[in-house]
């Protein structure tokens, strides 16, 4: 019977060439969907690799300090930093690049190793980062006063970063060179999602802050005791800004700012999300219609196959079956097109981001002709034959 | 092989209520050719109908190869359908977009065979027809004459007791539908299928054992 099926299908493709277009685009455009949807679900499925909560980013963007003395401004924002930590709703201050979770900042380098070169982002930070942040430590540990005086840098890399340049091998311990000077190794760190729920994990490492980069640090992280709520928040800003003076003090929450980030790429995809399903909605609703339209325009031949042996289930199951195998014809082409993105590797996504989206686009489509197909099934089964007979 | 008593098929409407068959009762025995003859409108193909179970008939019983269809279930009446009866239209009714082979076939898509049994099967039909040289073309590429030679090869390529025959000739011209008759009689006297046809020709009709006259949709021969 599919082979009869497939045989009435392919004899009147010049009657269904439309519909059969209409079916590959849709295949196209939710295989879009669903590879934006897969990718971002798997970006969203992996650990967050920190604690954000209670945790509040300070920034301040006072005068410039380029000319000003590095041992004075260190002794400066240390003690605004003591200041700051005496306050008992406070846990842990830590002092960061402006690249710190979930800002717009960016802030990287290419690197390479043994012939493998990646960009990989920079984070500075200083030995308190952990206790603000929590990240979980994987291999060796964080930067501390172990390292003053050290005759090489201390880094902490994440896994991304020990994957690309150290497979198979432990790096802590090992040197790397961090644009133009040596690093040694000393820790190794889950990737953190500082980027935002949706993004995807990179390469990165963490540069010890220093006396000399009180001049160019603006920003500090925060962790806050549970219950520390609005009033601390306006203790510490009229506190700091009054030591800051002539400074911008600005108090953002990081799980706050977490949901803006998240927002900057979910509303895009809910807006694409939005336009496929009204898209989806006319090729269903034309789908129907023709199918309708063809069921009324074959009643002697459903007539014919009820006269010589067909059920009405039976001619019910042929009309969905007719639909599958016009969108099986569509979907073959579709298909070519859709493995053309893992194979050549577009957008450097993985491929089971590819391979996934196109399972779930086919069985989307498949699920979509047989609800469109099902009523039109329906009526054509309840044609009574000795009356569709007499018409034609 | 097909005995009907009593039957009375009534169509009714909300407003309209119309007798379409008048207590007919018929007997046709095993390897007859009947013919039924009648006006238009006098419920030949009705009852053309009610014979091959298409329709039931709204009072009467009907015994057709010692079953009795009216207590059959949707599955269980095609299931006959197929097995033991074979259909022939005026307006022969193929599907355009298939090969005569495959117009052919159709029957046995619906019943357990392979391919390569259908094909064969199929093939020998069109033999019996004629039209061996034409499985590979549509029914487009053929004539009157011709389509209904693949329409009788359709109805006999699952051998079935029965053929319903609703005016068979009625779209060709004498030649044509002397051909197709001699077709019939053909399987009627080598085969011993038995044959119902309907007509508005009275001499194709003589060339039947019986004729039965239908008069709005009473029995009057």
């Amino acid at each position: 019977m599919l082979k009869h099926l497939f045989k009435l299908i392919w004899n009147k493709k010049k009657q269904h060439f439309l519909l059969m277009v209409e079916i590959l685009f849709s295949f196209l455009i939710m295989f879009a969907v669903f590879t934006l949807a897969v990718y971002n679900y798997k970006n969203y499925q992996r650990p967050m690799g920190f604690d954000h909560e209670n945790v509040w980013a300070l920034s301040y963007y006072d005068k410039d300090r380029s000319g000003a003395d590095k041992d004075s401004l260190a002794l400066f924002y240390e003690m605004v930093k003591r200041t700051i930590s005496h306050a008992p709703e406070v846990a842990a201050v830590s002092f960061v690049s402006n690249n710190s979770p979930f800002t717009m900042s960016m802030n990287n380098s290419v690197i390479t190793r043994n012939n493998k070169t990646a960009q990989v982002d920079h984070f500075s930070a200083d030995d308190d980062y952990v206790g603000v942040l929590k990240p979980v430590l994987l291999k060796g540990r964080w930067y501390g006063r172990a390292d003053d005086g050290a005759a090489l840098e201390p880094i902490v890399v994440n896994r991304s970063f020990e994957t690309m340049f150290f497979p198979g091998e432990d790096p802590v311990g090992k040197t790397i060179k961090v644009g133009d000077h040596d690093a040694r190794i000393v820790g190794v760190v889950q990737d953190m999602k500082d980027k935002g729920d949706y993004k995807p994990l990179g390469p990165g490492l963490y540069q010890r802050t220093t006396r000399s980069s009180y001049s160019w640090l603006s920003r500090m992280l925060i962790r806050i005791k549970p219950g520390a709520g609005a009033n601390f928040e306006g203790r510490l800003y009229k506190q700091v800004a009054g030591i800051l003076q002539d400074a911008t003090v600005e108090i953002e929450h990081l799980d706050e700012k977490r949901v803006v980030k998240n927002n900057i790429t979910l509303i895009p995809l809910i807006v694409f999300g939005v336009i496929a399903g009204f898209l989806i909605l006319n090729v269903s609703l034309g789908l129907f219609g023709v199918l309708w339209y063809t069921i009324s325009k074959r009643k002697a031949e459903i007539g014919l196959r009820r006269a010589v042996g067909a059920t009405g289930a039976g001619i019910s199951r042929q009309v969905v079956s007719e639909t599958l195998v016009l969108a099986t014809i569509s979907l073959v082409v579709g298909l070519f097109f859709a493995v053309q993105f893992p194979l050549l590797n577009v957008f450097f996504m993985e491929e089971s981001v590819y391979y996934t989206a196109i399972l779930l686009a086919l069985l989307f489509i498949y699920a979509l002709v047989v609800v469109c197909a099902f009523y039109p099934g329906r009526q054509a089964a309840g044609i009574y034959p000795a009356v569709a007979l007499h018409e034609d | 092989m097909i005995r009907l008593q009593n039957i009375e098929k009534v169509y009714r409407t909300d407003t309209v209520e119309t007798l379409a068959l008048n207590s007919i009762s018929l007997n046709v025995a095993k390897g007859e050719f009947l013919s039924i003859m009648g006006p238009s409108g006098c419920g030949k193909s009705t009852l053309l109908n009610i014979m091959g179970l298409l329709d039931a008939p709204t009072r009467g019983e009907v015994r057709i190869a010692d079953s009795t269809p009216g207590y059959l279930s949707d599955k269980q009446l095609a299931h006959f359908r197929n097995k033991k009866i074979g259909f022939i239209f005026q307006s022969y009714h193929l599907i355009n977009d298939l090969q005569v082979l495959d117009n052919v076939e159709l029957p046995l898509l619906y019943r357990k065979s392979t391919a390569r049994e259908r094909k064969a099967l199929a093939t020998a039909a069109l033999g019996k027809v004629g039209l061996s040289n034409r499985i590979k073309h549509f029914p487009s590429q053929l004539s009157g004459g011709q389509k209904q030679r693949v329409a009788i090869a359709r109805a006999i390529v699952g051998q079935p007791e029965i053929i319903l025959a609703d005016e068979p000739t009625g779209n060709l011209d004498s030649a044509m539908g002397n051909e197709v008759m001699d077709i019939l009689l053909h399987l009627n006297r080598q085969e011993g299928t038995t044959i119902v046809m309907v007509t508005h020709d009275e001499q194709i009709a003589r060339k039947t054992h019986r004729l039965v006259r239908l008069f709005d949709g009473a029995q009057v021969q």
